[in-house]
């Protein structure tokens, strides 16, 4: 079947979007897809592929109408399913390969396939709205396919070394070289999904609150709202927990100080046209409301003009950098042909389903990112730039001063660390999740992590058990296994939350591993 | 009669913050007008007013100020009085009779004997008591100063110490113990001394600064020109540069006269009065005060100049229509008209507040207006700053201070600003508890560890008037008491000031109690507050019914408040909870407020209200920002199990928790917030039991086994377990109680759910 098709693609992997309610007669079935990875294979293998899910899905619907499959496995494959929206299904197909570095789990897969249609969420609304706006899908392909790339990180092959591999990488690259690396055992002590959080004391929340208050009432009486990172771990949010994950994602792999320290060297925004040749630039659009209006907001505006010659790449690396006044800019999303001044990027809630204008702010290691409402804002760039105006003028003694706190109280990349534990933390109710800094985790052996990728399997399978048998219970359970390397590898559940840890120094018995998990918790 | 007073009369009776005025004296005055009265001395040591006639002598206390004072007179021999003066302790009486003679009167043995200086040689400029350790009274003389002490049994003065000099005239004010004594040919050079209970400081030698109207002439500086004046325990001079039309400021300290800057004058006679720490320049002539508030160093007026007000002055006296007069406790028939006139020629000012109207025999008291100066200007921060430094009226400025806070909040203003004004409150708060004035209205309290160091070191620059308490009014306490008066006052004025004399005569105590700290300008001024306010009924009331509306009742509620200073309790309660009430919209604004309110309250190292964080979370669940919540409450996520929790912003109390579980009804991450805080302050009980109802009942079972609660029934444990619906369940819960608890098998509870999981497994076995 097409299965073995599949398999001779070189990546050993696919992923594709497509559209069930498209292409349903027969000679249009191209019209179902929307995005496939690689590109490059041919349209019949695409079709396969999609033909296999596609009768996946409509045969488990059979049993589960509402959600369909989520995995099968196949001998050599595994299919990861992610309904991002109605009919619009998010496919990866991944090798199963005897090559170490390709064990994973597949509930980190599915999350990233999760973190790409809440990214697409976020910078062009919904799939839906925009296949309505275009029914012949050429916009919405010219928009997933630079974004999709840009989130494996195709176009700019960049990663994180070890060395600073402290920063838990959320939305990290996947390209390492020319092989797709996903999420694989070696990922098992991190959380996909989640933000980390910084630890602050209580002076220092406070005036963290001040400032987050300052920033909220910077645009007059629409409240504005932000997200205040320090390194690449959260201080505070005034959005929705899921806003706040897709947000969190894109400042740490595109805005933070770290992040952008890796891309500046390639790139000048000032040098207008030298790099971003690719896309063509917004300098056709006067108005950059205008712009965004009509390239993202589609749901029930009319086209006015033709803009299919511009298609903004949020997820483009090295396209952010530090303007005078501390606020950061891109020319992603244009620049006006006349000042030169960059367009300020548009994101949509979630929640709210509202568009605001992206206004990051960095200082020193505190990165800033002030939502502004769109609606409250009626004059463009020019009211975007007094918003900021207000916001320098009135915050940035307290960014200082937060600045300052923070750094005093911060403890280094390795001040999560508990000495003899590697461990994870995730509360999945606040989606947040603390873990053992990288470079400490790196230092377990294999077998330890095989072992807790099992662990987490079962872990995964049991928590989505307990989810179909009674969605109001959590679960409550505990698990210790010893590896073979004698190490004790211990997760437990409670209350919506979630901790793994790996013991490779410990004891014989069980009751001192238990011991030692006890501790942890009593910490 | 002037513009000003007429136009003041429409006014009268009204409250102050409608008259175009900050400053006011109030009807009716102290009538000190006896038969045959020859001339007014002013006692400043004693706070008396001393009205002589050919041989007798009536004095009143000025201090409390009371229209209605009674005099007490002392008879004495005829002859001249060119100034009177009564020993600190009140037994003796001083009169200078001429430039060569002091007669001295014991008032007790009616005694007198009579101390003179070589005539030929010098001649007495004055003299005055002091509470100095070396002397009992300082004459000074053209020639120097002598310092004396009475000798009561030989009934004379004994020479202790000379200091020769040239004098060619001096000034001394008794709240500053200092004496200024100028000298040279224009009288510009000056030579100080301060007789304090420490010991007698010389000061350096300086000279005042005068401009010259022309190039020869040479100005001569006269003493009228000159003022001592004590500000915050600071002492200032004041001097009149008439040529300049400016007044220049020197401060002095133990060491050195620094010149502080000058400010500008408007007139050619100039008066000086100090009211709470404020000072007021009269420009006598253009008939308006201009207030300083010499805190910090900025020499601009707290407000634009404006005549002072006479308040309550009788309709009918201002109507043509005398017979309608019902007030007859004034038994002389003075011209109301001639009394009304607002800087008269015949008025003379007195240190620190008093003017009196030679001509009429009346005393005046100053009084702010502070209604009126924080009505008068916007700047919100500065004008608490300037509320909260008053001491004499000290509920009413915080009562304003609360009414501002509250109206910058319901106005929105921005947050910035009110921050401002918070950070003010708090700033002043903190303050006031560390130097303990905060307590003082309320209790008797001995915070007074800095006092010592204070008493020695009197010019020494100490600044806030709220520092002066010293050791010796522990002392003091215990032995006054003979006066019902003092004992009051002693009560509500613990902290404040006496020396050693008081001890002796406890009954005149109070006048002298200003006496030992003058490096704490308030202490006088405090001392007037302390004494009308104190239980002294019959003053008090009669101040009630002098002020008429213009006292509100709050006044009286607390009137022995000595502090304006807000605590956070009051913050909460006068403040943020009727706000909460008032404003309207969205609450994220009062949220902000709230926030600043705890940076304020945290860099000064204050706790909060725990109802404030509980109107927090109110405000927030109001928005449902439930996800900030959790930010406001913990940070650390890492509180998987027991005792990880670090709790932010809200501080964790029983209040809180129980809010937290409240709001949590609608978000359930907040309810185990809330669970988590209980757990956290080892509520084991509650956190047990709200853990089964959750549902989470082997969690409790292994919580309460671990923490060893044992006051929760197990059946609540059962029923849970019960409704789980799940046998295995039921039998481990049963199976923990009767492992753990003696005799459970005996128990009804056991029995009866013994019954029941056997019902469960048979039905579920036919089923």
């Amino acid at each position: 079947m097409g299965l073995a098709s599949v398999s001779s693609a070189n990546e050993g992997i696919q992923f594709c979007i497509f559209d069930l309610r498209r292409g349903q007669n027969e000679g249009q079935e191209l019209d179902k897809i929307l995005f496939f990875f690689p590109a490059d294979l041919p349209f019949s293998t695409q079709l396969s592929v999609i033909g296999l899910s596609e009768g996946l899905i409509t045969f488990t619907r059979i049993f589960s109408p509402e959600a369909a499959c989520e995995v099968i496995e196949a001998e050599r494959h595994s299919h990861v399913f992610y309904e991002a929206e109605p009919d619009i299904w998010m496919v990866m197909v991944v090798e199963k390969s005897k090559e170490l570095e390709a064990i994973w789990r597949i509930d980190p897969l599915r999350k990233v396939l999760k973190e790409v249609h809440f990214l697409l969420l976020m910078f062009y609304g919904s799939l839906r709205a925009m296949l309505e706006k275009e029914p012949s899908g050429g916009l919405i392909r010219s928009h997933l396919y630079p974004f999709i790339m840009d989130y494996l990180s195709v176009t700019n092959c960049q990663h994180f070394t070890s060395a600073l591999s402290w920063i838990p990488a959320a939305g990290a690259d996947f390209f390492v070289g020319k092989k797709l690396q996903l999420p694989s055992f070696r990922d098992c002590l991190k959380e996909r999904g989640t933000v980390q959080m910084l630890t602050v004391g209580r002076e220092a929340a406070i005036e963290v609150q001040s400032l987050v208050r300052v920033l909220e009432s910077s645009a007059g009486n629409t409240p504005c709202y932000s997200l205040i990172l320090f390194h690449n771990l959260l201080v505070s949010t005034t959005l929705s927990p899921d806003d706040t994950i897709n947000l969190f994602t894109y400042a740490v792999s595109r805005l933070t100080p770290h992040a952008l320290s890796s891309g500046v060297s390639s790139w000048s925004y000032l040098r207008r046209g030298s790099a971003s040749s690719l896309v063509a630039s917004g300098s056709t659009l006067p108005h950059s409301a205008s712009v965004s209006e009509q390239i993202y907001h589609s749901s029930n505006t009319s086209p006015g003009r033709d803009n299919s010659n511009h298609v903004a790449r949020p997820l483009q690396h090295g396209k952010w950098s530090k303007g005078k006044d501390g606020f950061l800019v891109t020319d992603i999303w244009g620049v006006d042909a006349g000042s030169l001044i960059c367009a300020t990027p548009t994101v949509w809630l979630r929640q709210t389903e509202e568009g605001m204008y992206l206004c990051p702010y960095q200082y020193k290691s505190l990165t800033i990112i002030l939502l502004i409402p769109l609606s409250s804002i009626l004059n463009g760039e020019q009211g975007v730039s007094a918003v900021k105006q207000q916001v320098l003028d009135n915050a940035s003694l307290k960014i200082l001063k937060v600045e300052e706190k923070l750094s005093k109280g911060w403890g280094g990349e390795n001040a999560y660390h508990v000495s003899g534990y590697r461990y994870l933390l995730a509360d999945g109710d606040r989606n947040i999740s603390r873990a053992s800094p990288p470079g400490k985790v790196t230092t377990l052996t294999k077998e330890s992590l095989l072992a807790l990728s099992k662990l987490r399997e079962e872990v995964d399978l049991e928590k989505s058990r307990a989810k179909y048998d009674n969605p109001d219970s959590e679960r409550d359970l505990e698990l210790c296994i010893r590896a073979k390397n004698n190490a004790w590898v211990i997760a437990r559940v409670t209350r919506g939350k979630e901790l793994y840890m790996v013991l490779e120094k410990a004891n014989e018995t069980l009751l001192y591993a238990s011991d030692a998990f006890e501790k942890f918790s009593n910490r | 009669m002037s513009g000003k007073a007429s136009s003041s009369q429409p006014s009268i009776g009204l409250s102050g913050s409608g008259a175009l005025s900050h400053v006011y004296i109030q009807y009716p005055p102290l009538r000190c007008s006896t038969p045959e009265s020859r001339s007014l001395h002013y006692d400043d040591g004693n706070k008396l007013l001393i009205s002589s006639s050919s041989d007798q002598i009536f004095s009143w206390k000025t201090v409390p100020f009371s229209p209605l004072a009674i005099p007490t007179s002392d008879s004495i021999s005829e002859g001249p009085i060119l100034c009177i003066r009564f020993s600190l302790d009140a037994k003796l009486i001083a009169i200078q009779q001429s430039s060569t003679e002091i007669q001295i009167w014991n008032r007790e043995t009616k005694e007198s004997f009579s101390h003179r200086c070589r005539p030929e040689l010098e001649s007495i400029l004055g003299f005055f008591w002091t509470d100095c350790a070396l002397c009992d009274i300082v004459i000074v003389k053209n020639s120097g100063l002598d310092l004396l002490t009475y000798n009561s049994v030989s009934k004379s003065l004994d020479l202790v110490e000379t200091r020769k000099m040239h004098v060619s005239w001096y000034v001394y004010t008794h709240e500053s113990r200092l004496v200024l004594l100028a000298s040279g040919m224009q009288c510009r050079t000056f030579t100080g001394f301060q007789l304090s209970a420490a010991g007698v400081i010389r000061l350096p030698k300086f000279e005042m600064v005068m401009a010259r109207p022309e190039t020869n002439s040479k100005p001569v500086l006269a003493a009228e020109d000159v003022y001592i004046v004590t500000v915050y325990g600071r002492i200032y001079c004041l001097q009149v540069d008439r040529v300049a039309m400016l007044l220049h400021s020197y401060r002095f300290y133990r060491d050195a006269v620094v010149q502080q800057g000058s400010l500008p004058i408007y007139s050619s006679k100039i008066a000086i009065s100090v009211v709470d720490n404020v000072l007021l320049v009269h420009q006598v002539d253009a008939k308006v005060v201009i207030l300083y508030d010499i805190f910090a160093d900025s020499r601009a007026p707290i407000s634009a100049p404006l005549p002072l007000l006479l308040r309550g002055l009788p309709r009918s006296y201002s109507s043509s229509s005398r017979s309608a007069r019902r007030d007859c406790e004034s038994s002389e028939a003075n011209n109301i008209d001639n009394e009304a006139i607002i800087y008269g020629d015949n008025w003379t000012f007195l240190v620190p507040d008093l003017i009196c109207d030679v001509s009429n025999k009346l005393l005046w008291k100053i009084h702010l207006d502070l209604e009126a100066i924080s009505a008068s200007s916007s700047e919100v921060p500065s004008v608490l700053e300037f509320l909260q430094r008053r001491k004499l009226e000290a509920n009413k400025a915080k009562q304003l201070c609360l009414g501002i806070a509250r109206t910058v909040i319901l106005e929105r203003r921005p947050v910035s600003m009110v921050a401002k004004a918070i950070d003010v409150l708090v700033t002043s708060y903190s303050y006031s508890i560390k130097t303990g004035s905060y307590f003082k209205g309320t209790k008797t309290e001995k915070t007074s560890s800095s006092g010592a160091p204070n008493a020695s070191s009197l010019i020494s620059g100490t600044d806030i008037s709220t520092n002066r308490i010293d050791g010796k009014s522990i002392r003091h306490e215990t032995t006054a008491g003979v006066d019902s008066e003092c004992l009051n006052r002693s009560s509500t004025f613990s902290g404040s000031d006496s020396d050693s004399d008081s001890e002796e005569n406890a009954s005149f105590e109070p006048l002298k109690t200003d006496s030992t700290n003058l490096q704490l300008g308030g202490g006088k001024v405090n001392l007037a507050v302390a004494g009308s306010s104190s239980a002294e009924v019959q003053s008090s009331s009669f101040k009630r019914q002098l002020s008429g509306p213009t006292d509100n009742i709050s006044e009286q509620q607390d009137s022995q408040l000595t502090s304006p200073a807000i605590s956070p309790d009051e913050m909460y309660r006068f403040v943020f909870a009727p706000v909460e009430e008032e404003i309207l919209g969205d609450p994220s604004y009062l949220v902000s407020i709230i926030i600043e309110f705890f940076r304020s309250a945290n860099s000064e190292k204050i706790k909060v209200h725990p109802n404030l964080y509980v109107l927090t979370i109110q405000l927030l669940a109001r928005n449902e920002r439930y996800a900030e919540l959790g930010l406001f409450i913990i940070n650390k996520v890492l509180n998987l199990f027991d005792n990880f929790v670090c709790f932010q912003i809200l501080e964790p109390s029983k209040e809180v928790a129980l809010q937290l579980l409240e709001s949590g009804r609608q978000n359930i991450e907040t309810r185990k917030l809330g669970l988590d805080m209980l757990r956290q302050l080892s509520l084991h009980h509650d956190y047990v039991v709200l853990l089964v109802q959750d549902g989470y009942y082997n969690e409790a079972l292994r919580y309460a086994r671990k923490h060893k609660v044992t006051t929760v029934r197990p059946s609540l444990f059962l029923e849970a377990a019960l409704s789980s619906n799940n046998s295995q369940h039921l039998a481990a819960v049963l199976r923990f109680f009767s492992d753990f608890i003696p005799d459970f098998q005996k128990s009804v509870d056991f029995s009866t759910y013994y019954r029941v999981l056997n019902n469960m497994n048979s039905s579920s076995i036919a089923a």
